[in-house]
């Protein structure tokens, strides 16, 4: 046991965990006062264009905005503390359950999206990388540039178009849970998954091409290749296993961006995201859930933040987890 | 990561690869719903919350629609006709009405409806001074005199309270547990053809039909609205078979989709209306030549073309063509040098115009866009600012605007078009129009029990509003909505209400 707390591993984690807490509490103070700041009252929205006075002061005391705001934020943090991220302002719904009714699918297509970008740019990075200068690098750069050129909404709608209008193979839109109907979630997170997976991979084909070409241009690729080891293991061995750390720092930022909402392509698919909840809480000042979503979304980061840090140790064992 | 965990990846992305694709070119997709004879809807956006009496949101009232009921409710022709109420009687005087309730009527948990959920419901809306507060500012009491007779005084005769009490869900009849229980917002409960059964957040909101519906079960089992605010994307659903009706429809298709054949196309013209208002606290819109100006510059025409793609009909009042409503009025024309001659009258050279707009409601940036081109000639620059809709309502509340475009939803009774904008006194007349004329035709009106009278005297007002430029009314939008051909028994509505208790569909297809 006293092995597993002292692991540099373990030490790590426990230090960067606390590291985070400083972090949320941060992002959270930034919040609070942002969405206190934004024109645009809550109370007003609620109510619509025609309110009396009097209608207007209840409901702004029954949702506790009536309060000095030092107060109603240290009784959020309080709460908070305690997994209780208050109601909605709109109907009343616990902040905690709706985050979590959410998640699964952000975190679906998080995963999908990312697991489909480094299908694509892994391969088409390494792939162009190897054949420097060439036609097929040139069409893997001409075939990126695209890519990071298109508008994820109009991918989305031609993906829609041929596959679901025309071919009719797959649904245009909506979620389905993983735990209550696999095959109907894998169907309906092809479309979005591609959308966002095409794009991600865009970007991601070009770093890991120029972070092979960097090592491979290092003496030490040169000496392995000059003393006569096979191509295959100079490539793989040496060259792509030094350039995955800085494709990590690229996959990990993509990742986080589609957690935290890619609001576009959640748009065109009909899908229940985070990026659609926070959108619409914003809309409406709906300061309880914008304050729980972006909370949710800035753990998000930090957690994958922290697996990244960690596989770098793992990808590159000179890297200390100090 | 050593050779065999590196093969061990790519084998298992393979295989994932081979799933993925194993599925994608199965059969017709099966969208799994509950039965056959479900009908999915598909609605621009997700409801707020549930509680009709609470909610603004017109995507909440497509829903609530379904679920709740009023004492009387509009028919085809928007005259109100029994609905919770049987029938009615009126004292001599006017100011004594008796609604004579439905019997055996249950709410969906099984608890029977009576006189004593319609006190609890309108008291709700008039002691919490709920939005819709107004609508019952003439009563004075409501008592059940018996289980299933109800007794409303008013303070002064109310032509209009019919259509007040049953013009849109806003004054459902809700139930006092549910409201205490706090639980309306989230799992309503209601008299409805259907009863409120799921929400997914974000996804949809499912209802079961009401087997022992007053006026007969519905023909199918159940209506699931998802929420597909993407137009493009709601039509490929409808055309795919997925959804058997939307209203999330891309305007600039509209004219290819009346020949479409697979599916039925309706453009209703609706009783909702748009317009510019110019805020005459400050100069030198309280000038009315300067704001008679205004009106001549724009070019009706080309903004209804540019916001709806020719689907609305321009109009220099509010109340559309049709409606028994309906008053003529084309005093105003494009017409720059008239515009022009104006200003010099008025010896006002504005050199600029602060416009606010709001993405929420995209067609009022479309048109800024326009308006702006259009008094261009009168050396006028047209400052678009476009907020989102709660800093909209702020700065229109707090008069930081010179001009404003909006629209007015959901309006039956000609009280409803005027008063509350254009009154001194009205709760919504934000560009602080008041002219002593108006304010006594708008009051006789509310009292006139003589329709024609009543008639007469809106049609008044409502041409001295015009005239006065208290609004610069542009046009009234098209209910535009789109269904499957096996889905019958269900008609567009010019008030927008959703209603699918009387639809059937026929059976085929994947729905």
């Amino acid at each position: 046991m006293t092995a597993v707390f002292t692991h540099p591993i373990t030490r790590f984690i426990a230090r960067r965990l606390l590291y985070s807490l400083v972090v949320l509490f941060g992002v959270l103070v930034v919040v609070f006062a942002l969405v206190h700041l934004v024109p645009g009252d809550p109370v007003r929205i609620a109510l619509g264009t025609r309110y009396t006075p009097e209608a207007y002061n209840a409901l702004r005391s029954a949702s506790g905005l009536d309060r000095p705001l030092v107060e109603q934020f240290f009784g959020y943090i309080g709460s908070a503390l305690t997994g209780d991220l208050g109601v909605s302002f709109r109907n009343g719904d616990p902040v905690t359950v709706t985050l979590l009714e959410r998640l699964p699918a952000t975190v679906s297509l998080g995963l999908v999206g990312i697991l489909i970008a480094l299908l694509i740019a892994l391969p088409a990075g390494i792939w162009s990388a190897l054949h420097e200068g060439r036609v097929s690098d040139a069409i893997v750069r001409i075939t990126s540039q695209f890519g990071v050129s298109i508008p994820d909404f109009w991918l989305g709608i031609l993906l829609i178009a041929l596959f679901a209008s025309t071919l009719g193979w797959l649904p245009t839109s909506g979620y389905r849970p993983l735990l209550d109907d696999p095959a109907g979630w894998l169907r309906h997170i092809v479309l979005p998954g591609l959308t966002v997976g095409l794009v991600a991979a865009a970007i991601m084909t070009r770093y890991v091409r120029s972070a092979v070409l960097e090592v491979a241009s290092m003496g030490y690729v040169r000496t392995a290749r000059s003393k006569g080891l096979p191509p295959q293991v100079v490539t793989f061995r040496h060259t792509v296993r030094n350039a995955l750390v800085p494709v990590l720092t690229i996959t990990g930022i993509q990742l986080a961006t589609i957690l935290g909402g890619v609001i576009v392509v959640e748009v065109v698919f009909a899908w229940p995201g985070l990026g659609r909840l926070v959108y619409n809480a914003v809309a409406a000042r709906d300061y309880p859930v914008i304050q729980g979503a972006v909370l949710l979304i800035a753990a998000l980061f930090l957690l994958i933040n922290l697996i990244v840090d960690v596989l770098y140790a793992v990808v590159d064992p000179r890297i200390r987890l100090a | 990561m050593t050779r065999s965990a590196v093969l061990a990846a790519v084998g298992v992305a393979v295989a994932v690869v081979a799933a993925l694709t194993a599925c994608s070119t199965g059969d017709r997709v099966d969208l799994g719903g509950d039965s056959s004879g479900n009908l999915v809807a598909a609605i621009a956006g997700e409801p707020d919350q549930l509680d009709p009496q609470k909610t603004s949101a017109y995507f909440s009232f497509e829903v609530l629609e379904n679920v709740f009921d009023t004492l009387v409710e509009p028919d085809a022709n928007l005259e109100m006709r029994p609905a919770l109420a049987e029938s009615w009687t009126v004292s001599p005087d006017q100011l004594v009405w008796t609604f004579h309730l439905r019997r055996s009527v249950t709410f969906h948990d099984g608890s029977p409806f009576t006189a004593d959920d319609v006190v609890y419901s309108y008291r709700r809306i008039i002691d919490q001074e709920l939005a819709n507060a107004d609508k019952l500012s003439a009563v004075t009491g409501i008592t059940a005199a018996d289980p299933s007779t109800v007794v409303i005084t008013l303070k002064q005769p109310t032509p209009n309270l019919l259509t007040n009490l049953g013009g849109f869900k806003g004054l459902a009849i809700v139930q006092r547990r549910n409201v205490e229980s706090g639980e309306i917002a989230t799992h309503p409960v209601g008299t409805g053809p259907f009863a409120f059964q799921s929400q997914k957040s974000g996804d949809s909101i499912i209802l079961k039909a009401n087997p022992t519906y007053w006026a007969g079960a519905p023909k199918v089992s159940g209506v699931t609205f998802r929420f597909i605010s993407e137009p493009s994307t709601a039509l490929s659903a409808l055309q795919a078979g997925e959804i058997d009706w939307t209203d999330s429809i891309p305007t600039q298709r509209v004219a290819q989709l009346k020949d479409d054949d697979s599916i039925t196309l309706a453009t209703t013209a609706s009783n909702d209306y748009w317009y510019l208002a110019l805020n005459e606290a400050r100069p030198p819109w309280n000038d009315l030549r300067v704001r008679q100006a205004i009106a001549y510059a724009i070019d009706r025409d080309a903004i209804v073309q540019a916001t709806s793609y020719g689907t609305a009909v321009a109009n220099q009042l509010a109340i559309p063509q049709g409606n028994p409503w309906y008053t003529p009025y084309d005093a105003y024309r494009h017409d720059v040098d008239k515009a022009k001659s104006l200003l010099a009258d008025a010896g006002a050279a504005p050199k600029s115009l602060d416009m606010l707009v709001t993405n929420e409601y995209p067609e009022t940036v479309t048109a800024a866009q326009i308006i702006a081109d259009n008094l261009a000639p009168l050396g006028i620059t047209v400052n678009i600012r476009t907020v989102d809709f709660a800093t909209w309502l702020d700065e229109q509340n707090n008069g930081h605007f010179d001009m404003l475009m909006m629209g007015w939803l959901g309006n039956i009774d000609p009280d409803d078009f005027y008063y509350a904008q254009h009154h001194t006194n009205g709760s919504s007349n934000a560009q602080k129009f008041s002219n002593p004329e108006v304010d006594r035709l708008l009051d006789a009106g509310r009292v006139e029990i003589n329709r024609n009278a009543r008639a007469g005297e809106y049609a008044k007002a409502a041409t001295i509003i015009a005239d006065q430029v208290s609004y610069i009314y542009l046009y009234n939008p098209s209910v535009i909505q789109a269904w499957t051909t096996r889905l019958s028994g269900y008609e567009a509505r010019r008030d927008g209400a959703i209603r699918f208790r009387t639809a059937t569909l026929a059976s085929g297809g994947a729905a």
